[in-house]
């Protein structure tokens, strides 16, 4: 069971140009979510390097979110597919190494829609929260870690 | 065998090529590679269903380069990567020829990437049925057991390296395992750490790998871990229809894309 | 060590209310190269940059973060306040502690908390951060204006005269586009040609335009600024030079039987043609699918007609390469043809025709000069059925969008029919009428009435023929779908207006968005709607999405005084936030192998390559290099890098990395 203190640690990747900007909008329209996330700014989902979500995981965090543009809306016109294209196999890959995709939430969220990314990082955090710390990987890091 | 030896003295009697890069006898009747350099050497090669290693992975050396053109006895395995190497700029088109012994006993020269690119398309892959059983076995299992094997097997691993230095495709100068600014990956060997390489490397092999099993072969502790790569591979080919090393020139799959990509996961 | 200094702003209450702002700046004063911290109530005011100017003086600060608003809001202002003071602008950064924390969370320690967070994620950033100048790119000062309707004979003249050389491209043999078919224009009823003429002169006369017709653009490359671009001019197989426009040959032409395209196919052409009497410029084109001699026939009659012996049946395509700063891409529109309406016919019934074809009829210097006739037996129709929205509002018939000119151009229509024959029935079916606009809703109540046209609310399910008569079956909504029938004598299809053909390709050659319709997509809707997603590639007019000629050419002069603000200087500043690859001592020379895999990458084609040389010119190694200033700093290639030999300025993967280990 988990424990009732619990609150998921998440770190989120996001482009400049919508979903941060779609974050800045959720503020603007004083919609609330819960403060266990924490968001990195890139300037594209194109910048997110698999590395990063390595990272973040190696660093404690339960969970993750990358976000960015809408197929098609992309600043950078295809910056959004190529990411897409590498989470596919990212994605995939890790399945089939047995880690626990349900803590990687990729999504796309515009600047307009500060609803969704509220609902997207309570969603996220619930179910988070449900999940517990994610032990299996934190576990690993008992050799000690950079 | 002696088609293949005549063909190595021809091509360096008549000073076509400076070295074959072939196999020869081992210990305990495994097969090494070979540098044949004079025509007296030739007998040296052998050539049978043990000559299983990717002998690519010598081209790209810059000690080997120097020797100058090269022969070299090619396994469907080595035949693709000679193709990747090449469009990944790796091996100047030309430079390198491609011995293949066809099952009736003949020896093919493959002069030019084109020729190889038109044998490859007549061969089946290249990953080997032991493996591709052992895919399907771990691809049958619950995501725990998956986790529980992997876990089993990567913390073994030592961090020796061997896998990438066997790679054919491993060629790069500096690797993200050696790059401290920022130090991406702990340079000791921990659990995480073990993780981490190997999930990097497969993600960086992934569109690349040519299934050869070499890394897997080189592991001195036994981790299947050509499987991760090559799962990564077929995990290309399954959802953008790209094989690596079929072709010479450019289409990584993962450096380009389709605006109707199909997946089921991105909310 | 860094000196950092911190600077929380409490927003008024925007920030303050909710998040302890004074516990912030206390808990900053303890991160490790954090040298000052201090709280304020409004940052972005005057005496609030002034204290961060000060601090930076008094405690010689490195770098800032200044935790406050989103970054969106002010990080311009931020920025430019830390160069007062003297530090590069790159050395600020701006940790969002308003939309990203106070709104959206309750008042609680987790939310100061959190606040220190982000403020942390800053300072480790900025810890790692470099000084960057803004990147200086010449700008070659001359424009290419592709398509000759009115969208872009206004952009180039008007580029032109601010002194900028152009050089216009259009495809078919002469200037116009579609303006050039139109009989008579709303809101004022004035002649298409009388006003559009004299502008085609002026681009064949200006000293400034260099005009190619029968050209188009073959291959685009480079950037803002600096662009390459081959253009195919297309053999006319006749001279240019030597021709005088004398039109010796047109006569002498014994193909006869040419649809003529112009005219909408109302009439015939000869295989060696002049598009439309007044055509800019006045050189024939031959038609060489259609002409006996490339057909293998034996003839050369319009070339012995020639006087100045013009005609060149051995010329063929030429490219020419041009290297311009700016392009504005204005290729207009094409309409849906009757063909796709399967309820009308699917265009099997003569009299049942497009807008476009009823402009012709409607035209002075039409088929049939002016007078209305019907296509199957040339006589003047009586009743005449209107059917505006025809294939446009509806994605199960055509397209999802209003093709916003139809409303106008169909009470247009009507009331020139009612004009040229006092008798004539005039119906139109309509959705609502869109007459928004300057004299626009007038100009349709006009018709209806003064010119008694009759307007009926609903859709027509169905027509057919019966005895010489198009029977059109529909319902008048306002009357409860009452259903309606008219036997007419001809039916005219306001049909959608759609992306020009060849569109697609041509935004594919330039590397510009398309909107999910396939017309050239804005780089913002409201804010830069006449720009594309391309920097330095401007738009003009209906490729961008159906609209009439004022709007074409407000915005036509809209992009030509973006592309003059742009060739008005010699250099081009640029956001430093791009990608390198880096460099280093022999024999490495750079951490990049070389593979290149990165090139195809890149959304803007930056990425190429370089050869390093030793001193006797020998290739030691080919590494990727990227143009900085082609180059937009998405950060694509990498991620894509595997030997990490690719970083990008201001995003790099040592502050994206301390980032991510500081929470
Ligand atoms: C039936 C009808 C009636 C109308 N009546 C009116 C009216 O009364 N009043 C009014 O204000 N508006 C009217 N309009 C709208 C008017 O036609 C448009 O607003 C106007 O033509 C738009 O001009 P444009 O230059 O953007 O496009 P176009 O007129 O379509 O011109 C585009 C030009 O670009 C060229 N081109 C296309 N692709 C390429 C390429 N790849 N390379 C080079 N050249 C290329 C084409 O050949 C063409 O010359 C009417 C439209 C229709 C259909
Ligand atoms: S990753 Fe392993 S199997 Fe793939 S090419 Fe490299 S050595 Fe061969
Ligand atoms: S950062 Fe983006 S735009 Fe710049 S070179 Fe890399 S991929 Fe191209
Ligand atoms: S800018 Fe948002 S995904 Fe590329």
């Amino acid at each position: 069971m988990a424990d009732e203190a619990f609150e998921p640690k998440i770190t989120a990747f996001v482009c400049n140009w919508c979903t941060y900007a779609g974050a800045d909008l959720t503020g603007t329209s004083r919609l609330k979510y819960q403060s266990n996330i924490r968001i990195i700014r890139l300037p594209c989902t194109g910048r997110v390097d698999f590395m990063l979500i390595q990272k973040a995981f190696a660093r404690g965090s339960d969970g993750v979110i990358v976000s960015g543009c809408h197929p098609n809306d992309c600043h950078y016109t295809s910056g959004n597919y190529h990411a897409r294209r590498r989470w596919m196999v990212f994605n995939d890959l890790m399945e089939f190494m047995g880690l626990d995709m349900r803590r990687v939430t990729f999504s796309w969220v515009s600047a307009a829609e500060g609803a969704k990314w509220a609902t997207l990082v309570n969603e996220v955090t619930d179910h988070l929260r449900e999940l517990g710390p994610y032990t299996e990987y934190q576990r690993l890091l008992n050799a000690g870690v950079a | 065998m002696d088609v293949l030896r005549n063909k190595a003295r021809d091509l360096l009697a008549q000073g076509q090529v400076q070295v074959v890069i072939g196999y020869e006898a081992g210990t305990g009747g495994a097969r090494r590679p070979s540098f044949v350099r004079s025509e007296a050497d030739v007998a040296r090669l052998v050539w049978d269903a043990d000559c299983v290693g990717n002998l690519a992975g010598y081209l790209t050396r810059a000690e080997i380069k120097k020797m100058g053109k090269i022969a070299v006895v090619a396994n469907a395995a080595t035949l693709r990567a000679l193709l990747q190497l090449t469009a990944e700029h790796q091996l100047a088109e030309g430079a390198v020829s491609a011995l293949v012994v066809t099952e009736e006993g003949a020896v093919l020269e493959l002069s030019n990437a084109q020729a190889v690119t038109e044998h490859v398309a007549t061969l089946p892959a290249s990953l080997s049925a032991a493996d591709r059983e052992k895919l399907d076995q771990l691809m049958a299992l619950s995501r725990e057991e998956r986790r529980a094997f992997w876990e089993q097997e990567l913390q073994r691993c030592i961090k020796c390296y061997a896998c990438r230095s066997s790679c054919p495709m491993c060629y790069c100068g500096s690797c993200t395992m050696d790059c401290n600014r920022p130090q991406w990956v702990p340079v000791a060997s921990h659990e995480m750490g073990n993780l981490e390489y190997h999930t990097v490397r497969a993600m960086h092999l992934a569109g690349r790998c040519v299934e050869c099993g070499e890394c897997g072969r080189a592991c001195p502790v036994g981790i299947p871990i050509h499987l991760l790569t090559c799962y990564a591979e077929e995990s290309v080919r399954r959802q953008f229809g790209q094989p690596a090393g079929t072709s010479a020139t450019l289409n990584y799959a993962l450096g380009t894309f389709r605006p109707d990509d199909q997946e089921t996961f991105i909310r | 060590m860094s000196r950092l200094g911190v600077f929380v702003c409490h927003c008024g209450e925007n920030i303050g209310a909710t998040v302890d702002v004074t516990e912030v700046a206390e808990r900053c004063k303890h991160m490790p190269g954090v040298a000052h911290a201090e709280d304020y109530k409004y940052l972005c005011s005057n005496p609030g940059q002034n204290k961060i100017k000060q601090a930076i003086e008094e405690h010689q600060l490195d770098g800032v973060v200044v935790a406050a608003c989103s970054p969106r809001m002010h990080e311009p202002t931020f920025r430019r306040a830390v160069t007062d003071a003297g530090l590069n602008a790159y050395m600020c950064e701006v940790a969002n502690l308003r939309e990203h924390c106070s709104w959206v969370h309750e008042k609680a320690d987790s939310t100061t908390e959190k606040a220190i967070d982000l403020v942390r994620l800053q300072v480790e950033k900025v810890k790692r951060n470099k000084p960057l100048d803004t990147i200086q790119v010449p700008i070659t000062r001359s424009a290419l204006v592709i398509g000759g309707g009115i969208a872009g004979i206004q952009a180039a003249l008007d580029i032109a005269d601010s002194g900028h050389k152009v050089i216009m491209v259009e495809r078919s043999p002469a200037l116009g586009g579609h303006m050039a078919q139109l009989s008579e224009t709303f809101p004022t009823l004035d002649c298409s040609q009388c006003i559009l003429t004299p502008r085609m002169v002026d681009v064949s006369r200006h000293p400034n335009i260099t005009l190619l017709t029968y050209s188009e653009v073959e291959h685009v490359e480079g950037f803002i600024g600096n662009f390459k671009v081959a253009i195919r001019k297309r053999a006319r197989m006749v001279d240019e030079d030597l021709c005088t426009g004398c039109g010796e040959c047109l006569q002498k032409c014994p193909t006869k039987n040419v649809a003529d395209s112009f005219n909408e196919g109302l009439s015939m052409r000869r295989a060696i043609y002049v598009p439309f009497a007044q055509a800019v410029p006045n050189i024939p084109v031959i038609d060489t699918e259609n002409c006996r001699k490339f057909q293998g026939k034996k003839c050369d009659r319009c070339a012995k007609a020639c006087p100045t012996k013009a005609i060149k049946f051995d010329q063929k395509d030429q490219i020419i390469n041009v290297e311009v700063g700016a392009i504005v891409v204005a290729t207009g529109y094409q309409v849906m043809g009757t063909e796709r309406f399967p309820e009308y016919g699917y265009g099997t019934y003569p009299d049942v025709i497009t807008g476009l074809q009823f402009e012709r009829y409607a035209s002075a210097s039409g088929p049939t000069q002016g007078v209305i006739k019907r296509p199957s037996d040339g006589k003047e129709p009586e009743t005449v059925v209107f059917l505006a929205c025809s294939g446009s509002r509806d994605a199960a018939k055509g397209v999802k969008y209003c093709s916003k000119i139809c409303c106008m151009y169909t009470a247009k229509h009507a009331m020139l029919l009612k004009h040229k024959n006092h008798h004539a029935k005039a119906y139109v079916f309509y959705m609502d009428i869109r007459s928004a606009g300057k004299n626009y809703d007038e100009f349709v109540r006009r018709a209806i009435e003064e010119d008694g046209v009759k307007y009926i609310r609903g859709r027509v399910s169905r027509i057919y023929e019966e005895d010489g008569k198009l029977i059109v079956k529909g319902a008048d909504t306002l009357l409860g779908g009452e259903p309606v029938e008219i036997k007419a004598d001809m039916v005219v299809l306001a049909s959608a207006a759609l992306p020009n053909h060849g569109q697609g390709e041509l935004a594919q050659k330039l590397h510009v968005g398309t909107d999910p319709y396939g017309f050239v997509a804005e780089a913002h809707p409201k804010l830069r709607p006449v720009e594309t997603t391309s920097a330095g590639i401007f738009l003009a007019g209906a490729c961008q999405s159906p609209r009439d000629i004022p709007e074409t050419v407000g915005q036509a002069s809209a992009a030509a005084a973006k592309v003059t603000a742009l060739l008005s200087r010699s250099h081009l500043a640029r956001e430093p936030l791009v990608a390198e690859v880096n460099r280093k001592p022999a024999p490495q020379f750079s951490d990049c192998t070389g593979c290149l895999l990165c090139e195809t990458a890149c959304p803007y084609q930056a990425i190429g390559h370089e050869e390093i040389k030793d001193r006797n010119g020998n290739v030691l190694k080919t590494v990727a290099k990227i143009n900085p200033g082609l180059c937009q700093g998405c950060g694509t290639c990498v991620s894509l890098c595997r030997t990490k030999a690719i970083d990008l300025h201001g995003y790099s993967n040592e502050q994206i990395f301390a980032e991510i280990m500081s929470l």
